[in-house]
Formats: structure tokens, sequence, C-alpha cells
């Protein structure tokens, strides 16, 4: 049984082995699961990128509008504070003279403005002052033809009944540039007359210059433009560059409108930012891909360990309720194992066993030699006998009994051999039990022996009674006939007459010998005791099944409820029960028959009126019955079918059950094989 | 030899020679027997019969060990059928079948004989048994005289009869059976006829000698 162990693991790691490889569609699947993952998660962090970059993208484009529209205020602002400045130039009612002095220190305050002029109402010229920081922009040019531009914003301007400005325009430079300008009209008005007009030349390059702060003018390039994007003004330096924003805004001005734009020039947008971000991405879903591995594997764990419990748990119970004692040694010959039932059989603990060098406690001082060299051999790698052998250990105690050990190589589950494992029975009850069937048999074989010489006895006494009786008979008849007619027979009659008297005396004395020798023998013939039909057959049933595991037949026993003590010789007819379950399973010992069977039934007979009762013993066979030739000479004696047969069984059968005053018969069992039957007296305290 | 005695003598004997040698035996002594090898072999031609058949006296000499059906179950078919009383029957046996063989004396058998000392004694014994036997058929005999002869009787006869012999005179007689004197002398001496004898005393004697 416990060898078997190994054998399986070793299948069972074998066909582990092979599994995989029976199954590649399922690799092929995982791996192609595994690429779509990765798949997705480079997609994923591609769009991360992406979206980052566009919301990057966004964010300065807003703060470039929002740039531009502070710029649009400030140079609004700058427009609005140089007017405030050109009408305090006209409140003290100048004459042409001081205004050109006024104007003067005005125009070197205001770099932008390029030119003022005095003009009445009429638009002529009154006064006019040019700026200092540059030659005099309208001389190359007349400056009849800026006529129409000043027309039209003084027009506005007394439309407007305010300050209005005029579309620009671009003047030539000598040195071969030109600047955009554009004209400014202030109505003068003395109450509610209008008195005349002053106008500004404003540059608007200088505009710009003027009007915005440095930090917006670093980075960026701001210009007037018109609708159509033609540039009229720049101001600022860019780099050139695919990153270029750019936004637009209208500046409503009296008269005109204006488009400033500005351009902002932004280093390639750093990828390190978005790829941090997306390493915190990859990181944060490896994380949770690991916490949910984890968790898995927690899962398959906890499932594992529960698993490995409940097998521990059965294993533990399997162990514990064995009857059989096991032992595992590794190969250097120490115990590493032992079973509960192994402690019980040898009365040592579990602890005074384990990890015990030399030799082991259980082991008899005397046989420790033979042990140790048995334990050699098998450490040379000898394998032990496949049904075990049988050895001598000593208890606790000290005293010594018998145990089967079956041994069996321990194998891990790399499959290299660790060590043995023992199963150990204690067979003591076993000897024991055989010994004392042996003393049973040996018990019976001397009665039986010593019946077989008492029915010889018996035996011969009746077959030599028959003839003497035949042979006193006659002479005893012929005595009759010659006494009855003495003179018929003359002189040879007389003796005739005494030679027949000595017939019958040998003869009666013959009589005499056999019956003193079976006297003699049969002392013992008297002994009858009641015994109850269950002990007879209890035993002799250890004996019946002896045979009958060799002959492989099924033996039943019936005992009729009820069924009072039999009154006989015990040993007598445990002899006679023997003898008949003995004929009848060889009756059954052929290989035609299938169905072996015996039956031994014991009943109570009806009584018929006698005042005595009978016990009715019945033996069984499903053999192939007796022949009518043999039916003949049953109970014969010397007469037998075996070959090694004395012929005497059945008929010394007979006689024992005879001299109890009951009979043996034999009928046929149908459908098959013979039933013998004899009745035996009922005890009479029944 | 000398005119057999009228009797019936049967000996169940399996073996030959023993049966043989009683036969001869008892021839010596003018009894004639048959003899069957087996207890089958009398029960087929006895099969049938019951009490009344034997009218002479008989015996057997049977054996209590033989194959087939043994002695004692022989025995026990006689019993069974009433046989027994007619027929006396000495069981032959061995040492070893003492105790079986006064166990069937105590159940009725008239003896049993130890082989092999059995030669004259044995005879007497079957001359007694035979002596047994005729007594006993006697009696049988004269109680179905004595039933045959009753049934001749008319009921008031039979009363005045049961009166007779329970001793009663004839004037009691008449008392008790309310009838005059004259009656029962009637009566009294058709009783006589009829039962075939001549005084009362001898009416009681028949009487007393059956079975009844």
């Amino acid at each position: 049984m416990i060898q078997e162990f190994p054998a399986q693991t070793a299948n069972a790691d074998t066909l582990n082995v092979s599994q995989p490889a029976q199954r590649p569609p399922s690799t092929v699947r995982r791996r192609a699961l595994w690429g779509a993952l990765v798949l997705l998660v480079a997609a994923l962090l591609a769009m991360l990128i992406w979206l980052a970059g566009i919301y990057e993208t966004n964010q300065v484009q807003a703060r470039l509008e929002r740039d531009t529209g502070e710029a649009v205020g400030d140079v609004r602002a700058f427009f609005a504070h140089s007017v405030q400045g050109l009408q305090v130039l006209q409140y003290a009612d100048p004459t042409p003279n001081s205004w050109v002095i006024d104007a003067g220190s005005f125009l070197s305050e205001h770099r932008e403005i390029l030119r003022l002029e005095w003009r009445d109402s009429a638009l002529r010229l009154q006064a006019h002052v040019d700026t200092p920081f540059r030659a005099p922009s309208f001389d190359r040019q007349g400056r009849s033809e800026v006529q129409s531009e000043i027309a039209v914003a003084c027009a506005n301007a007394r439309r407007f009944s305010g300050p209005a400005y005029a579309s620009s325009y671009f003047v030539p430079m000598a040195n071969g540039l030109g600047q955009e300008v554009m004209e400014f009209c202030l109505p003068l008005q003395n109450g509610s007359k209008l008195t005349g007009y002053l106008t500004a030349s404003y540059a608007l390059r200088d505009v710009l210059e003027r009007s915005l702060t440095r930090p917006m003018t670093r980075n960026n390039q701001i210009s007037f433009t018109e609708g159509d994007g033609t540039r009229l003004a720049v101001f600022g330096s860019i780099r050139r560059g695919s990153r270029i924003f750019t936004a637009r805004q209208l500046m409503d001005l009296p008269g005109t409108t204006l488009v400033l734009r500005m351009d902002s020039w932004r280093a390639a947008p750093d990828l390190f930012p978005n790829v941090l971000t997306a390493l915190v991405t990859l990181v944060s879903i490896a994380l949770v891909s690991v916490l949910g591995l984890l968790g898995e594997d927690m899962r398959r764990r906890f499932k594992a360990e529960h698993d490995l419990a409940e097998v521990l748990a059965f294993r533990q119970a399997m162990e514990d309720s064995l009857v059989t004692g096991l032992r595992a040694r590794d190969l250097q010959g120490n115990t590493t194992y032992v079973n509960p039932a192994f402690c019980q059989m040898v009365g040592f603990s579990a602890e005074e066993l384990l990890d015990h060098s030399g030799p082991a406690p259980y082991w008899p001082p005397e046989s420790g030699d033979e042990y140790r060299q048995r334990q050699l051999i098998r450490q040379a790698g000898n394998l032990p006998p496949r049904e075990g052998y049988e050895s001598v250990f000593m208890r606790k105690d000290g005293s010594r009994f018998p145990v089967l050990v079956i041994e069996a190589p321990l194998i891990n589950a790399q499959g290299v051999q660790t060590g043995w494992m023992s199963a150990l029975l204690d067979i003591s009850d076993q000897r024991r039990v055989e010994e004392l069937s042996r003393a049973g048999l040996e018990r019976l074989q001397a009665t039986a022996r010593l019946a077989t010489v008492g029915e010889m006895a018996s035996l011969l006494s009746h077959e030599l009674n028959q003839p003497l009786a035949a042979i006193s008979g006659y002479a005893a008849g012929s005595l009759n006939l010659l006494r009855a007619d003495p003179q018929g027979a003359g002189d040879i009659g007389s003796e005739l007459s005494l030679a027949m008297q000595r017939i019958a005396e040998q003869a009666e004395r013959a009589g005499k010998v056999i019956k003193s020798v079976h006297d003699f023998v049969r002392r013992r013939d008297h002994v009858r005791e009641a015994v109850a039909p269950q002990d007879l057959l209890d035993d002799i049933l250890p004996l019946v099944h002896l045979q009958a595991r060799q002959l492989s037949v099924r033996v039943q026993t019936e005992v009729e409820a009820g069924t009072p003590s039999v009154l006989c010789d015990r040993t007598m007819v445990e002899q006679v029960l023997l003898n008949l379950s003995r004929n009848a399973m060889q009756a059954m010992d052929s290989p035609g028959i299938l169905e072996r069977s015996l039956l031994i039934r014991v009943r109570a007979l009806k009584a018929n009126g006698t005042s005595k009762k009978w016990l009715e013993f019945s033996v069984a066979d499903l053999g192939q019955g007796i022949a009518p030739e043999v039916q003949q000479q049953l109970f014969n004696p010397f007469f037998t079918t075996k070959a090694e047969g004395m012929g005497l069984g059945l008929s010394l059968c007979r006689t024992v059950v005879e001299q109890h005053g009951g009979a043996l018969e034999f009928s046929a069992n149908l459908p098959h094989g013979t039933v013998l039957t004899f009745t035996l007296p009922a005890a009479d305290v029944a | 030899m000398q005119p057999v005695i009228d009797a019936r003598i049967f000996i169940v004997d399996d073996d030959a020679s023993v049966r043989q040698a009683f036969a001869w035996l008892l021839r010596s002594r003018r009894l004639y027997s048959e003899v069957f090898d087996s207890a089958e072999a009398f029960q087929r031609q006895f099969e049938g019969a019951d009490g009344t058949a034997t009218e002479q006296p008989c015996c057997m000499l049977l054996d209590v060990r033989m194959p087939g059906l043994s002695g004692l179950a022989l025995f026990d078919w006689l019993i069974e059928r009433q046989l027994h009383l007619a027929m006396p029957v000495i069981f032959l046996t061995g040492h070893a079948d003492v105790p079986t063989a006064v166990d069937a004396v105590k159940r009725g058998a008239f003896d049993f004989c130890e082989k092999p000392f059995s030669d004259n004694a044995l005879v007497d014994r079957v001359e007694q048994a035979l002596a047994h036997s005729e007594a006993f058929l006697k009696v049988r005999r004269h109680a179905a005289q004595v039933r045959a002869r009753q049934t001749e009787l008319t009921e008031r006869e039979r009363d005045v009869m049961r009166l007779l012999v329970a001793g009663l005179p004839n004037k009691l007689i008449a008392d008790r059976l309310d009838v005059s004197i004259r009656t029962v002398e009637v009566h009294r001496s058709r009783v006589f006829d009829k039962m075939e004898v001549k005084s009362a005393v001898e009416l009681a004697n028949l009487m007393r000698g059956g079975p009844e």
C-alpha cells in the first residue's frame, strides 16, 4: 500500500510536465493578449503626451490673448494721455508764437508725435512745430499730400465734437525707409463755437515703442496691421521658428480702427514634464497592476494555503486513524517521521524516536547488529522484498513483539530518493491466533488419532463379530440337530457333538478377546456432556476456515433459534463435524464447480411421540453428489474414493453417531451436491 | 427334520452369513424363519399391513446397524403401525451398539442380544417372544370376538349386561331399569345366548379379559 505512493507521485509529475506541450494555442493567445495590453498602454501614454501638448498650447495662446488685450489697453491709455497733453497746450489761449514754444517743448517730451499743427476752423495753417528728434518728415513730400487725411480727421472731430483720428498712411523717408503715420485732429472750441483745430501726426512705431512696457516687448513682436494682415508698424524682434503664436485684437479709436497683432515665440514644448507625467502614469498603472497581481496572488496563495491545510488535516486524520505504523527514515538511517500508531506500537513518544542517530530505541539490544547490517544493505540501494519481511521490535517496557515491515523508497517531488518509508504491522495478535489454532489443531489431531484407534477396534469387532456369530449359530444349530436325533448319527454323532461344542467354545473365546480389546480402547466411551450446538461449531470453525480459504469455499452456519444443548462426547462429535465438513469441501474442489458453499445447519427435530428430543446436524455441499455405485458402499470401512484416504472417515463418523444413539444418513442436495445428516440426543435439561 | 412350529420369524440383517446362520439355528429348533437383507425389503413386503393382518404368532430379529434404513428406524416404523405389539422385536447388536439397544428396549423392544453369543439362549428368547406374541394375539382375538358378539345385543340387552357384569342381582337390575324382573330374566338369557356363556360369572370373566 505504502509503496505505491511514490510511484503515483512520479506519474503525476510526468503528467504535469506533458500538459503545457499539449496546449500551445493557450500560450499563443496569452502572448497576444500581453501584446495588446502593451500596445494599449503605449497608445494611452502617447495620447496623454499629445493632450498635454494641446493643453499647453492652449494655455500659451490664452495667455497671449490676454497680453494682447493688455497691450491694446496700454496703447489706448497712451493715446488718451497724449490727447490730454494736447488739450493742455491749447488752454492758455496762446498766440502763435507762444504756442510754438509750448508745442516745441511738448514734442520734446513726446517722441511719437512727428509734427503739431494749429489750424483755423477753415483748416488754414496757423502755426506748426516739427519734432526735434528727426529730420522733418514731410519735407520731401508736400504737406498737401496729407491734406485729405487731415480733412477727414477734422471732419470726424467736428462731427464727434471731440478728438478724432484718420487712417494711417505711409511716409517715405530720406534713407529709403519710411514710416506709417496717423493723423490726429482735436477741435478747438471757445464756448460752443469752433475756433480751430489742433492736428498731430503720430508715428505708429514710436507709439508702440513708448506705450508698451519692456516685458511685453521682450519676447513678443507687436505690430499694427490692416484688416488683411498687412503690417503697418512693427516693434520688437522675434525668432523665426515653428512655435509662433499669434493673437490679434481690434483697437477702436474715434474715426479709425487699428488691429493690434502680437506674435509670440515659444521654445519647443518641454518634453520632459510630459514624459514625467507619462512616467508617473506608467508607474501608477504598473503599481495598480502589481497591486492587482498581488491581490490575485494573495487570493491564490490563501486558496492554496487553505487547500494545503485541508490536505494536511486530511492526512493528519488519515495518519491518526491508521493502525498501521508508519516510519520514514532518511538515507543516513535517521528517523524523520513516525505516526501516532507507530508511537503507540513501540511505546516511545515521537520526540524520542525522531532524529535519533545510531541504533533506534525500539531495536532489541541483542539484534542491534543484525538490524544495522540490514540498514546498511538498504542504504546501499537494495530493494526490500515487496511483500515485506518480519522483524522483532522492542517496546519501551522492554517486551519484544513481532512486526511485519514493508519498505518502499521515499521519493521527493524532484524524483530523488530521500529515504525509506516503512509500514509496520504489529503481528503479535496474528501470531497468537496462529499458535492457538495450531495448538488446537494438534490437540484435535491427537484426539482424532486416539479416536481412530478406538473406532478401528470398534469396526474390527463388528466385522469379526459377524462371522463369529455365524459360526456360533451354525455350531449351536448343529448341536441342536445332533441332540434331537442321537441315534441317527451313531458314534460319529457324539464325536461331532463334541467338536461342535469346541467350535462354539472357540467362537465364544474369540468373541471375548474382541470384547476385551474393544472395552479396553473404548473405556472413555461413556463421557457425555451437554454442549450448546453453537459451541461445537465455534470449536471447529477456525479449522474449517483454514481449509475453506485454500479451496475458496464460503462457509455458512445456521443454528436454529432455541435449539437445546446436545448430550454427547464433545471431542468425538467435533471430529465427526470436522470430518464431514472436510469431505464436503473436498467434494467441491473441482474446477467445474463455481459456487462453493458449505452449509452447516443445526435444528431440533420435532418430537415424534417418544420422550426423547433429538437434534439434527446437517452438512451440505454443492459438489457433484455421490455416484450410485459409491452410495452402496459409502459407509463400508476401508472403502474410499480418495487416493490417499484410508476409507475410515465416514464409517468412523457413523460409529460415533450410533454410539450416541443417533443415525448418520446422506441424501442428495438439490439441484446438486450432497447433504450428510446425523442426529444426536438433546440434553434432558433443556 | 421335525414338523415346524406354526410361527413366523423375520430375520432382518444385512450380513448374509449371519442371516443364514440364524435361520439354520432356528430351523434346528423347528422354527421356520423368513430372511430380509434390509429394512427396506421388509417394509416392501409389509407395506400397508396393520396390526390385524398377522394372525400367526411372530417375532423379529433385527440388526441395529444396516446400510440404508437402520434397525432403529425400522423399529420406529413398526411402532407407528402398532405392529410391535403383535411382533416382538429382538435387536441383534455388536458391542458398540449396546447403549442403543438398551434404549430401544426401553421404548418397547422385546430384548436385545449381543453378537456373537446368541445360539440357544437366543432361540429361547425367540420362543418366549413367540409366546408373548401368541398371548397378545389371543387377547386381541378374544377382544375381537367379544366386540363381535356385543354388536348383536340390543340397546336394552347391553344395559342389562353392563349391570350383570357389575354384579347386580336381577331384582336390582329391574329396579334400576324400571322394568319387571321377568323382563330382566328374558334379557339375561338372551345376553347369555348371544355372548355364548352359561353364567354371569363366565360373562364377567369374558368381559374382564377383553380390552374394554
